[in-house]
């Protein structure tokens, strides 16, 4: 067991500031992520056709390639339009288009599920549209939303590990560099895992009891 | 509230559960393996030597504009095959990236490592190397716009290096330039990129990598004419507590270095360096 302790001792807060690398990221990404999306879900419900067309190439364009390559691009290509951004923020934009993307679809499929004659209901009990949208409908959206959001949550904080590609010390980089150093094989890798399975489960958590306290409300 | 919560740990205990049987797995193959045979029973037996490498270190292990893996280290391996099975063809590569090296050996993936691979005390304990084959150094190379000329001069808080995720290269940046910023990245192309990109002002690199881009890209990169450290030893790899095995590498090692296959040697390193090799030994001149 003296082996363990003394890697806990060497490398222990090196693992704990990467895992607050990792962590803040993802939370800082996911906000983000979820204001993007809402606003790229408002101008495709009240823009005209154009705005629908130009906000679903997008999307389509995000949800379709490979998120690591925005990555690059915002990190290498940045620079070359004299903008030095840290690597996280680069990163976290990259994250932010692809999640916002998919999470615009996810606010799209909820309002879709709610029955069309809701709002016809609505305004027959004299509410004004604005009033009919946010007493009606936005709720159920964010209901509905809920378990896909979680979900999306997990997916993004997994995608962060992407980061260690652009210099972002997060847990991945951290259990590369600990094993390069130590010639260990799995064991900083093993350790990441729990980390990832830790956040994930508290990501899970919370969204299973915020759907569980509004479902029926 | 409780429901969920019920929920919840069923499932995280479930997924700690597999993942610790995962490791339980890999912790008990190792230790069965490790009561074996000889490795070299069993690379003779089979008639073909697996390597793990690298494929992005020029001129040690890359791809060629064909698309073939080439190098001074892939050339050494197939002496290797070559004294085992007299035939230098008799050989299989596997390519993987520098922190899958460790990994492809522990679990018997490959008989051997070798590609720009530097012996270190730290990696020491957990893989085995043999003697040093080729002492590759470490060059610094920087942007031409950067009007970096020497170490010293690198040694501020305004310039930025890119390392590679070893730790011969943070602790050198420590040692040497302590107050440049450091950025870390798990490939050299990501390093080339950063400085090509402004994001950094120079980078380390092993000598004869640097070299080798120095030639192809001279318009940027320039290579600073002191180098960070006189040596760096890198040696081929292999799983640990396999004495007949290391053995049969490491007179490998020496043979190539200083004995037979000596002559063999100063051919690889007239090919991929341009360079006549070290001396054969301390005492004889240098041909």
């Amino acid at each position: 067991m003296g082996q363990y302790r003394a890697w806990v001792e060497a490398y222990g807060v090196a693992f704990l500031e990467a895992a607050g690398w990792t962590l803040a990221v993802a939370v800082a990404s996911f906000i983000c992520a979820l204001i993007w999306g809402a606003l790229l879900f408002f101008a495709r419900l009240r823009g005209g056709i154009w705005t629908d067309r130009i906000v679903d190439g997008y999307v389509q364009l995000l949800r379709n390639i490979p998120v690591l390559l925005p990555i690059y691009l915002i990190y290498f290509g940045f620079p070359l339009a004299g903008l030095l951004w840290p690597a996280a923020i680069c990163g976290g934009i990259a994250l932010v288009l692809q999640n916002g993307a998919y999470i615009s679809e996810i606010f799209r499929g909820a309002y879709k599920a709610i029955d069309r004659v809701q709002p016809d209901a609505a305004r027959s009990l004299g509410l004004l549209p604005w009033m009919a949208f946010r007493k009606v409908t936005l709720p159920q959206i964010l209901v509905h939303s809920i378990p896909a959001l979680g979900n999306q949550a997990v997916l993004l904080l997994k995608d962060t590990s992407l980061l260690s590609a652009i210099t972002v010390v997060e847990l991945t980089m951290q259990a590369k560099v600990l094993t390069e150093r130590t010639g260990a094989a799995y064991a900083p890798f093993v350790v990441a895992a729990i980390f990832y399975l830790a956040m994930v489960s508290v990501i899970e958590l919370l969204a299973r009891t915020a759907h569980r306290s509004v479902r029926w409300k | 509230m409780r429901q969920v919560l019920q929920k919840y740990f069923r499932c995280t205990w479930t997924s700690i559960a597999a993942l610790a049987a995962a490791a339980l797995l890999v912790a008990s193959a190792g230790i069965a393996t490790a009561q074996e045979r000889s490795r070299l029973d069993e690379v003779l037996q089979r008639g073909t030597l697996i390597v793990v490498t690298l494929g992005t270190v020029p001129p040690f292990a890359f791809k060629d504009e064909k698309g073939e893996l080439v190098g001074f280290d892939i050339d050494v391996a197939r002496l290797a095959a070559n004294a085992l099975f007299r035939d230098p063809s008799k050989i299989e590569f596997v390519i993987v990236t520098s922190d899958g090296r460790w990994p492809a050996i522990e679990s018997g993936r490959a008989d051997m490592g070798v590609g720009g691979t530097t012996v270190y005390p730290d990696r020491a304990i957990r893989v085995a190397f043999t003697r040093a084959f080729i002492d590759s150094g470490i060059s610094i190379m920087v942007a031409k716009s950067s009007g970096i000329k020497s170490l010293e001069d690198l040694n501020q808080e305004k310039y930025t290096v890119a390392n590679l995720n070893n730790p011969q290269m943070a602790d050198r940046a420590a040692a040497i330039f302590p107050k440049a910023k450091i950025i870390t990245f798990d490939t050299p192309s990501g390093e080339f990129l950063a400085v090509k990109s402004g994001r950094a002002h120079a980078l380390q690199i092993d000598t004869p990598t640097a070299d080798y881009f120095a030639a192809s890209s001279a318009k940027d990169f320039e290579v600073l004419p002191t180098l960070l450290t006189a040596s760096q030893n890198n040696g081929i790899y292999l799983k640990p507590g396999d004495f007949k095995w290391w053995l049969w590498l490491d007179t490998f090692v020496s043979e190539l270095r200083t004995g037979s296959l000596y002559p063999k040697y100063t051919e690889l390193y007239q090919k991929w360096f341009k360079k006549d090799a070290p001396p054969q030994k301390f005492y004889l001149p240098p041909r």
